[in-house]
């Protein structure tokens, strides 16, 4: 990975002390710190960029995703260099909305950004974005909301099993110092002059078409091969690979693109199953991870997979990026009526963590999870069976809980998962 | 169905069989027109006068028709016919820099699908359905909607889901014992989807009658017979407390509750006893063996 890769050079060569003519060392071997000589600016240091964040568990440098809580879940944030995909939900509204905040944390960090869309203006998109949560504004409205859940009975029942209140929680608060995550409130814009003070590039794809849509399939790459072009300008020019040495001041370049494979960008996998050029959105992921292994940036796409007609289309995306998280909104389902999600909006997915420098995954035991959108904040949380009633209440009602019990992962409890109830 | 004419974008007008649309096409034209628009026709199914017949004349003559019926693929040469085919009439239409409201027919749109390819057709659509919003940067507060028939019988999967997802309103149509019904999906953006239910029924002169649904009502109602239970009647523990009883539950100390008073009174010998003292009874089987038995080890 471009940014936190320990010095190799001078530790891998097995040069002789004669070789070793630097100006300040007797040896090949440099030593990791502040102490290592200047010549290669990339590497030997922790690089130190606003907005990122070494990651605990293998150092690797980690950009917010602009959702506390879907940090958590990926392990501290997405790694620099790293492709996150978001699987749209059904009427595209969550996945807009990560979007958003993936691109206002950017703003908020002083990031480049670059939006890429071929149904929106990015000028539009970035009007729309979420105005951040001031520190002291949020507490208040947090304190609030939990009084209002909590009665005063949920106290004596603690009281009792007191055990359970050292179990570890799920985050939903907001972090006292949160300087790497920030919170957004979904229904307010965010301010004008902030947007204004931030440098973006933008990808409108109807605007880069050629004046006459001519009808012959000719490149279904066209929209993708722009884009990529459009990208690598932007990295190279602004000096994010490293090729501009002048740059005083490094920066993250954060790359959104709306609506990959969807028939706007002139790609027909969401029409047809057999399509003739079905290999153009996976090249297209394999050269844009390209270029972003090799320079300071991330990049969120959102993409309409439940209107991929061919089913190995998806298998092949989901390989070549590197996290996937998809959701699944319950708005028109029948799940909209199931008791059991009656407080949530939908479910939120982890398909696939990468597995950067590393031997093991890194995720995390909790599978269920599911999502809100309260009036200012998205929230995730680990989905739990209600409390299993007693058995005066009417039998259908337990049949339904029992079926959909057994949607749920075995973290959920294995009491629900039998059909049968047992009776004392 | 206001709500229908009110957003601007693309409508699709989903029909079957069964259930044609085309009646509710021209319904939706009539009333644009009787508000004052300019409406657009782009023919490709029925001959122009099949389609004109049923309006009355001051609804005709705002009615601007691009015939491709009589000659889709340009063969007659004699310049009535399109230039540029379908795809070269839509997007002649995104070229139109008058302003005002505007709303574009297309009858139907399977056609186009048939004909066209779909990623052309789509992009195309968003042009138009955009296009008032960024001429040339100014913003104009019009919106301009396009009514686009489709027969759902026609296409698979894929199509269908493309249009969906690029149109505003669907409006879905169906029926029952006679009487159409209209399922209207509005997505209004960054907000939920609404779904309502509208059963109409279309006059000959083409203006729209709005009803409610048919006599019989088909709904599934809760069972009336069972009764909803109370789950904490008949429990075999107290789930009400009196007053006394919750004052005296407060106030006891849990065992394993550590209160710095319960700390300290165990750990400093109370004032009665000096040392402790151990009490013991032995009884007939005890062995008061005053030696160690570890001495037998020769450790």
């Amino acid at each position: 990975m471009a940014a936190v890769a320990t010095c190799g050079t001078g530790v891998g060569s097995t040069g002789s002390m004669v070789a070793a003519t630097s100006k300040n060392n007797v040896t090949s071997f440099q030593r990791k710190g502040p102490r290592a000589s200047g010549t290669d600016s990339g590497c030997s240091r922790l690089v130190s960029i606003a907005g990122t964040r070494p990651s605990v568990r293998n150092g690797q440098l980690l950009v917010s995703t602009g959702l506390p809580a879907l940090d958590q879940l990926l392990g501290g944030g997405l790694a620099v260099g790293t492709v996150l995909l978001i699987e749209e939900d059904k009427y595209n509204i969550y996945s807009s909305l990560l979007f958003k905040y993936f691109l206002a944390e950017g703003i908020i960090n002083g990031h480049t950004l670059l939006v890429a869309s071929a149904k929106e203006d990015p000028a539009d998109i970035l009007q729309e974005l979420p105005a951040p949560l001031l520190d002291d504004n949020y507490k208040k409205d947090f304190d609030e909301d939990v009084c209002n859940h909590q009665t005063p009975d949920s106290n004596i029942k603690m009281k009792i099993a007191w055990r359970y209140q050292l179990l570890p929680k799920i985050e939903s608060g907001p972090v006292s110092s949160s300087r790497f995550g920030h919170y957004y409130d979904a229904s307010k814009r965010m301010p004008q002059e902030l947007i204004e003070a931030s440098k973006w590039h933008g990808f409108f794809f109807p605007e880069k078409l050629s004046s006459t849509l001519n009808i012959e399939p000719c490149s279904l790459t066209h929209g993708y091969r722009k884009l990529l072009q459009f990208i690598q300008k932007v990295i190279y020019e602004e000096g994010f690979d490293g090729s501009n040495p002048q740059k005083k001041q490094k920066n993250i370049l954060r790359i959104g693109i709306q609506n990959l494979g969807s028939t706007l960008w002139g790609d027909d996998i969401c029409c047809t199953e057999n399509c003739d050029n079905s290999h153009s959105l996976t090249k297209f992921l394999y050269v844009l991870r390209g270029l972003l292994r090799t320079s300071l940036s991330a990049c969120i796409i959102t993409m309409p997979t439940h209107l991929i007609q061919n089913k190995a289309i998806i298998a092949r995306v989901t390989n070549l990026s590197d996290t996937v998280v998809g959701l699944e909104s319950f708005i028109g389902s029948e799940r909209e009526t199931n008791p059991l999600y009656k407080d949530y909006h939908g479910l939120i997915h982890i398909r696939q963590i990468p597995r950067l420098n590393n031997l093991i995954y890194d995720v995390s035991d909790v599978k269920d999870l599911a999502f809100k959108l309260k009036r200012k904040l998205f929230t995730i949380e680990r989905l739990h069976l209600p409390p299993d009633l007693s058995d005066t209440v009417s039998r259908s009602s337990k049949q339904d809980l029992a079926e959909s019990s057994k949607l749920l992962g075995p973290g959920c409890g294995m009491m629900a998962g039998g059909k049968q109830h047992l009776d004392f | 169905m206001e709500s229908v004419l009110a957003l601007g974008g693309l409508v699709l007008l989903r029909d079957s069989v069964e259930w044609e649309g085309r009646s509710l096409l021209k319904a939706l034209i009539k009333k644009a027109a009787l508000c004052g628009e300019q409406v657009h026709i782009l023919g490709c199914e029925v001959s122009e006068d099949e389609f004109r017949e049923g309006f009355d004349s001051s609804i005709n003559s705002r009615l601007i028709y691009h015939d491709l019926f009589r000659d889709p693929l340009s063969w007659s040469q004699t310049g009535e016919a399109l230039p540029g085919g379908p795809l070269g009439a839509l997007q002649a239409m995104c070229r139109r820099t008058d302003p005002g409201p505007f709303t574009i027919a297309l009858d139907s749109l399977s056609w186009l699908l048939l004909h066209l390819p779909c990623t052309a057709l789509c992009q195309a659509l968003c042009a138009l359905s955009h296009q008032h919003s960024r001429p040339g940067g100014s913003c104009l507060a019009e919106p301009v909607r396009v009514l686009g028939l489709l027969h759902e019988e026609l296409h698979g999967p894929g199509p269908l889901g493309a249009l969906s997802s690029l149109a505003q309103t669907e409006v879905t149509l169906s029926g029952a014992m006679g009487q159409a019904s209209a399922h209207i999906l509005s997505r209004r953006p960054r907000q939920r989807p609404a779904l309502q239910t509208q059963w109409f029924s279309i006059l000959p002169d083409f203006s729209l009658d709005l009803q409610g649904g048919p006599l019989l009502e088909s709904q599934p109602h809760p069972d009336p017979h069972t009764a909803p239970v109370d789950p904490t009647a008949h429990v075999t523990f107290n789930l009400h407390l009196s007053k006394k009883e919750r004052e005296a539950k407060d106030s006891l100390t849990l065992p394993f509750q550590f209160s710095s008073e319960k700390q300290q009174a165990l750990l400093r010998p109370g004032p009665g006893q000096a040392t402790s003292h151990i009490f013991y009874e032995p009884d007939a089987y005890d062995d008061l063996d005053q030696d160690d038995p570890d001495d037998d080890l020769d450790v």
